[in-house]
């Protein structure tokens, strides 16, 4: 096992991984942009140096003040999280160039699964099926041609995506070259990686994604899968759940044997999640996260295992030691994330000082979090302030945990999404666990049309 | 002030006038001439003439800091507390990844204090060095 770790993220997963490495006993380095300088995740880490101003390219991108803080002060490895640097295949390359055990895939995997385009071509080549796209687009040119071809609706993708960053659907030929050029930006300007690619838009089909686990002697797990179709506009997701509700027993065994044969197919080590479109009895390969996923938490609560921690014993070298047979998920898990954002106001994200923070407690529920009172949350980054998990033996059970937990969170200074999380668990999509893509985004309207109607 | 008299010899009285009286600045307005003189307050110095200002008594202490994350070293021969540094010069670098990022005085002044030691890890706005600027 490493003796210290660096830790290349902010935010609530930079505690998590602190958290994860303190369990190993294993020490850790933070890194901080002078914006964080105060953060939670500063506090706990055992050092934390400063690699930058606030702005995201010259702190928490800067990969030589980072790889350089990791060699200066004594560590053996590099934590990622999600985000960032996570799934950029140079930055696990000159870890590894200098020594670091990147953790994470190795840095070939990471840039043939991290790459969206090329990863669909994989799995495609592996018998999975996959929606209908494009390569990755050269220019506009390119995009039109490719729209013509798939049929509009399309969705252009960031290769180097996540989070919905660089994601714009396009509905007509008109829109396009504006989506086209807003979209590169977007990822140029998130992962320093403005390539995108076409996709075909299914019309309101479910995200199910497969949490895998591999180490590097050959052990290839899955962790179930998680539902993650409660996504605000932007795509990005809200509300998460494992298991997924209501799906065939057929197609569930059959993503989780799909998830595994694609990973052994590709070599693939350490924690990764393969994303699915569910179109009826139908799914689709959509992408590949070669990271931690936020929602982690709540398969970690399912399967009662530390996925950070196993992250960092198959990063250092240990085999998993356990076979699938050995996990057995347990009761039900839903995480709304906590961000600092105005529902009522496209999900407009917020900048300030929090002057109250009170998180939920008690059987069942778990807070990631880096925020406290007082805490001031920066306008560079994401605006995630917390994830709330509810565990319960019956999908019934963990909503009700859910909704009392939320009611129990209170939070002053920005808008939040608790409001909004209450809403949607309270929809009858929810509630019957029948809801798709497109039920968020109509969450809106559908209550100003009730506001409308009580007068 | 009647009759003609040179230019510079007006502006020396007015800036004596000025240094004299302790103001920040005078202005004379007449028919259509217009004279004015002033000091620059930061440098404690009368504008014009500068040959007969009183010097400066003001000093600002400027920080040099590390702009990059690294492994401080001094530059040889190393500067020490005291060293009058006459113009620009490499008090040192911060080694990244084997490349050596220079940290200079950005012009000379007195070194104030050095505030960190040769081989020390130093990360971004890490401060390395006060200097009195006169």
């Amino acid at each position: 096992m490493f003796s210290k770790v660096l830790i290349a993220n902010r935010g609530e997963i930079a505690v998590r991984i602190n958290r994860a490495c303190h369990d190993l006993g294993v020490r850790t380095v933070a890194i901080y942009s002078q914006a964080d300088k105060d953060s939670m995740h500063v506090r706990e880490a055992d050092e934390a140096y400063c690699v930058g101003p606030g702005p995201v390219p010259r702190s928490y991108l800067d990969i030589a003040n980072i790889v350089s803080t990791a060699l200066a002060s004594g560590c053996q490895a590099v934590h990622p999280g999600y985000g960032f640097l996570a799934e950029n295949a140079r930055f696990a390359e000159i870890c590894s160039d200098h020594g670091l055990a990147f953790v994470g895939p190795k840095p070939s995997v990471i840039a043939a699964m991290g790459d969206k385009a090329t990863a669909k071509r994989i799995m495609k080549e592996a018998g999975v099926a996959t929606t209908p796209g494009s390569d990755i687009l050269e220019s506009a040119q390119k995009a039109r041609d490719a729209a013509k071809r798939i049929g509009y609706p399309v969705l252009l993708k960031a290769t180097a995506g996540g989070g919905g960053k660089g994601m714009r659907v396009v509905e007509r030929s008109e829109d396009l070259e504006r989506a086209f050029a807003s979209a590169t930006a977007e990822a140029e300007a998130s992962f320093k990686d403005g390539r995108v690619y076409m996709e075909k838009l299914l019309l309101q089909p479910r995200h199910v994604e497969v949490q895998v686990l591999g180490d590097d002697f050959g052990t290839v797990l899955h962790m179930g899968e998680r539902d993650c179709s409660m996504q605000k506009p932007s795509h990005q997701k809200l509300v998460e759940e494992a298991p997924a509700p209501n799906l065939s027993a057929k197609l569930r065994s059959a993503l989780h044997d799909t998830a595994v044969r694609a990973c052994r197919s590709v070599g693939y080590t350490n924690a990764g999640t393969l994303e699915f479109l569910v179109s009826g009895d139908h799914a689709y390969f959509m992408e590949m996260n070669t990271r931690i996923q936020v929602e982690h938490p709540v398969t970690e609560m399912v399967y009662g295992v530390d996925l950070v921690k196993e992250q960092i014993r198959i990063a250092s070298g240990e085999r998993l030691g356990y076979a699938q047979k050995d996990l057995q998920p347990r009761g039900h898990a839903i995480e709304c994330r906590i961000n600092a954002e105005d529902a009522r106001n496209g999900f407009a994200p917020e900048a300030g000082t929090l002057s109250r923070v009170v998180f939920p407690d008690g059987p069942g529920i778990r807070v990631d979090t880096h925020v406290y009172a007082g805490s001031v949350v920066p306008p560079y980054y994401d605006s995630l302030l917390a994830k709330i998990v509810a565990h319960g033996e019956t999908r019934d059970a963990a909503i009700a945990r859910m909704e009392s937990a939320l009611r129990e969170t209170e939070i002053a200074g920005v808008h939040t999404t608790v409001d909004v999380c209450l809403e949607i668990l309270a929809t009858p999509e929810f509630r019957q666990g029948r809801y798709d893509v497109g039920v968020l985004p109509k969450l809106d309207s559908r209550a100003a049309a009730v506001r409308q109607a009580r007068g | 002030m009647s009759g003609p008299e040179d230019i510079p010899a007006r502006v020396r009285r007015l800036a004596e006038f000025l240094v004299a009286n302790d103001l920040q600045s005078v202005r004379i307005e007449r028919d259509n001439e217009r004279f004015e003189v002033g000091r620059v307050v930061a440098q404690g110095v009368a504008a014009l003439p500068a040959s007969e200002a009183k010097p400066a008594a003001s000093v600002r202490v400027d920080q040099i800091a590390a702009d990059r994350v690294g492994i401080f070293r001094f530059a040889r021969p190393a500067p020490f507390v005291g060293e009058v540094l006459d113009g620009d010069r490499e008090l040192g670098y911060v080694e990244q990844l084997g490349i050596r990022n220079p940290i200079r005085s950005r012009g000379g002044g007195r070194i104030a204090s050095i505030l960190q030691g040769d081989g020390d890890l130093v990360d971004y706005g890490r401060p390395l060095f006060e200097l009195e600027r006169v």
